[in-house]
This record gives C-alpha cells, structure tokens and sequence, in this order.
C-alpha cells in the first residue's frame, strides 16, 4: 500500500482575505455577545413564546453537520472504502470546528452564559440537553484522538477502532440533538421518534455539503487536484443523503397529517401561506431539495465541480431554513391547552406568535460559522491535513 | 537567557505582592450603623472569609427546603448593613458606598447575587430581624 | 497584609455536623403540625400538596385582580413588552368552538406531580420540592430556556431585562426562567394563602382555592371531593395540582 502524502498550506494572500472577513466576523458577534449580556434579551426577536430562534437555528446546523462531516473519514475507518483515506484528515478537522462553531452560539445565547461551569459541572441526567452537553464535548476528545491516530504513524492500526467509535458517538450525538425536540411531548411540532433519524439524514447531507465547499475551495485556492472518482463519489452521496432527508420528512408530514389532532398545525406549516410555509417549500423542498437533485444527477452537468459547489450552497442554504421551520414554526404556532376552544389571552395564548431575527442573533450566529472557518484555517495552516493529490491513480491504490 | 531571567524575577515580584487577595480592611467606606458593628451574626474575621459560604448554604436550604432561617438569610444582612445616606436614599450596588461593592468592587469580584436579589431593604413592610 | 483563617478544626467540624444532625431529625419532632404554620428551620415535606382549585364559573372576563396581585407581589413590572414581559399569571378567555359558550379562567403554572419542565432542565434548576411546588434554582438556572419550550401550559417567562426594583421575599433577574411558585415565600413563613387566592377572595369572587391537597379535611380536599376538578391537558398524564371547576 503506497503512502498517502499530506501538506500544509502557508500564509499568503489567497488566505488573508478569508481571515479578514473571519476577524470581522467575529468581532461582530463579540459585539452582538457582549450587547446581549448588557443589555438583555429583549433586544433580540425572541420572546416568551418563540423562545429559541436564529442563534439556535445556527447552532443546531453547525452541530448537526459536524457530526456529518466526520461521515467522510467514517467511510474509509469503518466501511473500509479505502477511496475515502486521503480525505479523512480534513473531515477530522471541519468536524472540530463546525462543533465549536455550533457550541459557541449555544453558549453565548444562554441567559446566563457566565454559569457555564454550572451547566458542565451539575447534571440533570434525565434531561436530553444534559446528555447532549456531554455528547457534544467527548464528540470533541473522540475526534482529536482519531486525528491523533491518522496522524502519527505507528497508531494507524487503531484507526478502525477509533473511527467506529467516533461513528457509533456521531449517531448518539445527533439522535440527542434530535431528540432535543423529539422528547417535547408538549408542542404538536415535535413530540416524534422521527425526528432523530431525519436530524441524522440532515447531518449526513450538510456534512456531505461542506466538505464539497472545503474541497473546492481548496482545489480553487491551493491547487489540490481531483480526479473523477472523488467526484463521482462525493456526488452520488449527495445524492443519496437528499433522497434520505426527503424520505424522512415527507415521512413525518405525512404521518403527521393523518393524525387528526396535528391538522391544526401541520396545515398551517404547510398550507396557510405564511412565512413558514414559504420558507418550506420554497425554501427546503425546491431551493434545498429538487434544484440540487436535479443539478447533481442531471448529465448536462456531469463533470463540473462548479455545479456541485452550486449544489452543496443551495443544500446549505436549503437545509438552514428547513432546520429555521422546524424550530421557529413549532414554537410559533400557539399551544392548544383547550382542545375544542379558542383562546386568547394577554400572553399570546391562541395567535400564531410572530418572529423577527434581530441583527444580533444574525451577527451572533454568523460568529458560529466563522469559528468554524477559522478552526478550518488555522488548521490547515499548522498541519498537514490536506492531501498532496486526489487524482484517479493516486487514490486508486490505496 | 537574560530576557528569561528578567522575565522569571518580574513575575516572581508580581506573584508575591499582587497574592493572597489581601485587600486591607482598612480605607474603605462602609457605611454601616457604628452602634450595632459588632453585632453580625458570626466574627468579622470569620464573615470576611467565609460569608459567600454561609450564603450559598442558605441559598440551598431556602430554595430546594423552604428553611428561612433567618440568621444567613441576605435580607437579614442587608437590614444592617445597607443603610440610607445622607439624603435618604439607599446606595445601588453599583456604586462603592454599598457595603457589599465597597470590597467587592475593589477586589473586582463580581457580585452576581444582586442581579436578583434587592440590594436594598424594603419599605413595604418589616421583612426580617437584627440577629441576636 | 491580613491572613484569613479558615475554621477547619475538629471542633467546629464537630459542632456543625451535630447541628445538621439535629436540624435532619428536627421535622420528625413536629409530625403533627406539619400542615399549619411551619417553623422557619424546617424544610418543606412530602406529606403536604399544595394546589389549587379554580372555580371558572366565578370567574368574570373582565376580572384581573388575581394577576395585579401577582404582579404586586412579586414586583413584576411592565415594560410595555407584552411578548417579553414577564407573566407569572394570566387570564384566559375561551370561547366554545361548537356552542359560542365562553369562559374566563386564572392559568398559571399547574406545578405537576410529573413535570416536563423538571425532567428537561439540564441542570436540575427547574425542580419540585418535596411539597409539590415547581420552581426555579435561580442559583443554578443558566437560562437556556428549554424549559420553556417543554412546558404544556407556556406557564414559565424568562426575564429579558435588567431588573432594579426587586422584592426582597422574590428574587428576580435576567437571563433566568421563572414561573408561579405558589408564593412559596408566604407558604414557608407560616402564611398558607397565595396573593391571588387572598386577591380573589378579598374581591368577592371567590374563584381561586389554595390549600393541601393531601389534607382530607382541608376546604380544598373538600370541595374537590364534592364537584371534582378538571386537570388542563389532562392526557398528558401530568398530575397537576391546579383543577379546575366549570370548563
């Protein structure tokens, strides 16, 4: 078996503009961070009744895909696609970052964010969140140990080990995020075993999709040469993760709309022509779903990398706001305590409550995100993660 | 080699003047009632040392027990301590004339128990006792 | 430079683990007085339920006394914020889809036998005490809100603002979640009646009943007994102790 060789980039100007946007990125969500803290959260738009909204859109998608994109090097540890090896190292590495991104938001949106040692030292284990903080941390230590493996020579015989751990805590990690508001027996939105496996099809696809972006922007950026076959195969992933996150969620709204008792929510989620029935459709089934489907399995387009980076930035964006209607409609939507009467009351009680993403959620949630590229960076830029090539004959012979 | 040396003494020198978290009792205006100073429920070398001990207990046994004792209770504290001045008025916590910030803003520790709980008695009715 | 010394010693170990000591086996002393005027040392027990019963057809719609009580005494102020302003308590008014016959009801928290709120709390801040009282851990609340999300009746509010006017016998501030807590604050000083009960009853209306339910001969054990008591959301199978009569 011939040895795969890995480089690291080095500081020049193709990565300063890139760092330059992260900094201002990041001072934005300080800011946005340290207004919130002062002032409290009435600037933002969430209320008493959409208690979660942008902030955690964002950091539920970068948590969901880090699990996801660690899928990459899962395929070569544990289902021994020995294609995949070279690529194992920057699934590693986004996996880290996409997770920090995505804990940072969670964090800094907490009403008390100076009780951090509270929620890591006291536990309430019966809760999913509680799991979830534990899951998310060991996500962490799992991933640098499997890099760590990769890394150093004499340790790559445990690599299979470790990458089946590292999978086996990826599906427990993303069925807690699921179950998150699967266990919310309360809300019609939620309450559904459903919602862990299409949290996991969704990592998979949006994992999937960032890694194309990484790819080709270091294709685009550094000179990293592919071949076919890693185009192939990424491409047909794709593929096959929006098919799964399609199945499942027409899977759910379909056996949702056949319980009488979730009419009420799931027609105004899917026909009463508001924002969140725009964003569905339009949104998640045609810009996240058909146009990308029909984009990467079309034969016009066959070959063009170009193509599927359009394709993996219209899943993103399409995966985002599927996770924003998830969240946001199922909050809006108001609580049927009196089945049978209608309500109204002096605390929202019986209206659809509305929803306006402040500028500081916005600036605080594009923080997570630029945490996560400037892991990516700074990553690259230390070690050697990216591999010398990924053409057809260097990769066929692994 | 020199640079570390250098380096090592400085820090050295930082440690041992700026260690301990000795502020001095002495040159910081409290403004409390002379006449019952030496009445706090426990000694004050004991309170300066272990008050945030005592409060925390109490925090517990009042929220998860319902015991309202009133010896480490924050109001009871804040009946003697905090009083009005000159003009009537009672001092905020964000100023040193609070005998809480008076330490606290000084040592730079952050005092999160008023974020909730008031930093002044209530005129309302009679909440709690001098301890005896 | 001053030393602060520590009292580690044996004695004083000594002495405060008698007193815990003492102070555990205390409420077993007071078995028979459990249900009036508890002592202020003595922590709250599980032979008392607190709850509540609502009379609706008492109820007027244009009646707020329950919920300017609340906001008294736990000095909730209005920002002029309706969808963050606090509400600890707030009137309901229903009207029957199929008959137009409408209804005005008090809904606070229901303080659950087995409460969502409890089971989603990460870090056990939202809890039950041993007397059936669901509340906050102000302490240990770091505001996620998830709690929030949990809660069937939407009873719990999180604080948005800074607050500068509290009450001393109800802390309050930003960035944690609170919600009715049955004034626990009245009930553990000896007083076993909530502001909006004693608003209600000193308004005529007589609408709102507070006392132990598992006191066969309390006045609420008695009138549940005689014209029962619906539970909200009864499928959920949460044991609330709020009933209500008249829906």
């Amino acid at each position: 078996m011939s040895l795969i060789r890995y480089k690291s980039i080095d500081l020049d100007k193709k990565v300063i503009l890139p760092i330059i946007i992260i900094f201002t990125m990041l001072a934005m969500a300080l800011y946005a961070f340290v207004t919130l803290e002062h002032e409290g959260h009435w600037m933002t738009g969430m209320n008493n009744q959409v208690v979660w909204g942008l902030p955690h859109v964002f950091a539920i998608f970068l948590i969901v895909a880090a699990s996801g994109v660690l899928n990459i090097a899962s395929i070569s540890s544990v289902f021994d696609i020995s294609i995949y090896k070279p690529l194992s190292r920057l699934s590693g590495l986004l996996a880290i970052g996409l997770l920090i991104g995505g804990l940072m938001v969670l964090v800094l949106d907490l009403g008390r964010p100076d009780r951090l040692v509270v929620a890591m030292t006291t536990f309430n284990f019966k809760s999913i969140f509680a799991w979830n903080i534990l899951l998310y941390t060991g996500f962490l230590f799992t991933v640098v140990i499997y890099l760590w493996m990769m890394f150093e020579g004499r340790y790559n015989k445990y690599v299979t080990k470790v990458g089946m751990f590292a999978y086996a805590w990826r599906i427990i990690l993303t069925t807690g995020t699921g179950s998150i508001f699967g266990f919310l027996v309360a809300k019609e939105a939620y309450d559904s075993a459903m919602l862990a496996p299409l949290f996991i099809a969704m990592s998979l696809l949006f994992g999937t999709a960032i890694f194309i972006k990484a790819l080709y922007f270091l294709r685009v950026s550094f000179d990293l040469q592919t071949g076919e076959i890693i185009y192939k195969r990424l491409k047909k992933l794709l593929t096959y993760f929006i098919l799964a996150v399609f199945y499942f969620t027409i899977l759910f709204h379909i056996t949702n709309l056949y319980a009488t008792t979730h009419h009420d929510y799931e027609f105004f989620l899917l026909f009463s022509g508001n924002i969140y029935t725009y964003l569905f459709w339009v949104g998640n089934i045609l810009v996240g779903t058909f146009i990308p489907l029909y984009l990467i399995t079309s034969k016009k387009f066959f070959g063009c990398w170009n193509i599927l980076l359009l394709a993996s930035s219209l899943i993103i964006i399409g995966g985002f706001i599927h996770l924003y209607v998830i969240i946001v409609s199922g909050q809006a939507f108001p609580l049927d305590i009196f089945p049978g009467y209608i309500e109204s009351s002096t605390f929202g009680d019986g209206v659809i409550a509305t929803y306006t993403p402040s500028i500081y959620e916005i600036m605080l949630g594009f923080g997570g995100v630029a945490i996560a590229s400037a892991v990516f960076i700074l990553g690259i830029l230390s070690l050697e993660f990216i591999p010398e090539s990924l053409e057809d004959e260097q990769i066929q012979s692994k | 080699m020199c640079n570390r040396l250098i380096t090592k003494v400085l820090l050295t020198l930082f440690l041992i003047f700026f260690s301990g978290a000795s502020i001095t009792h002495e040159n910081i205006p409290h403004n409390i009632d002379k006449t019952i100073a030496d009445k706090c429920v426990e000694p004050t070398d004991i309170m300066r040392a272990q008050h945030h001990i005592f409060l925390k207990q109490q925090s517990h046994d009042t929220v998860v027990k319902g015991i309202r004792t009133t010896k480490y209770s924050l109001n009871n504290c804040i009946s003697c301590h905090i009083q009005p001045l000159a003009d009537g008025t009672y001092p905020s916590i964000k100023s040193e004339e609070h005998f809480c910030s008076g330490c606290h803003i000084a040592a730079a520790a952050q005092v999160e128990c008023f974020d909730c709980h008031a930093s002044k008695p209530f005129k309302k009715k009679e909440i709690s006792k001098v301890a005896e | 430079m001053k030393k602060y010394e520590i009292k580690l010693d044996r004695r004083s170990f000594m002495k405060n683990s008698a007193m815990l000591g003492l102070a555990s086996i205390a409420p077993g002393v007071f078995f028979q007085e459990l249900a009036y005027g508890r002592p202020l040392d003595e922590p709250a027990s599980s032979k008392i339920r607190w709850g509540m019963l609502i009379d609706t057809n008492q109820c007027t719609e244009d009646c707020n006394a329950c919920v300017t009580a609340c906001d008294d005494e736990h000095g909730i102020e209005d920002f002029g914020r309706p969808a963050t302003d606090t509400q600890w308590i707030r009137k309901m008014n229903l009207t029957d889809e199929l008959s137009g016959k409408s209804h005005s009801l008090p809904m606070m928290c229901q303080h659950c036998e087995n409460p969502p709120c409890v089971d989603v709390c990460p870090t056990g801040a939202s809890f039950k005490r041993d007397d059936g009282i669901v509340l906050v851990n102000k302490h240990t609340c770091i505001g996620c809100r998830y709690c929030m999300m949990a809660c069937p009746y939407k009873a719990r509010s999180f604080v948005h603002e800074n607050l500068e006017n509290q009450v001393p016998h109800s802390p309050r501030g930003k960035g944690c979640v609170e919600s009715c807590n049955l004034c626990v604050h009245k009930i553990d000083n000896g007083d076993n009646n909530t502001a909006c009960a004693e608003a209600c009853q000193k308004d005529g209306h007589q609408a709102i009943l507070f006392g132990d339910l598992n006191d066969p001969q309390s006045d609420i054990s008695k009138q549940l007994h005689k014209y029962g008591g619906k539970e909200v959301r009864g499928d959920l199978g949460l044991n609330t102790a709020v009933r209500y009569r008249g829906i």
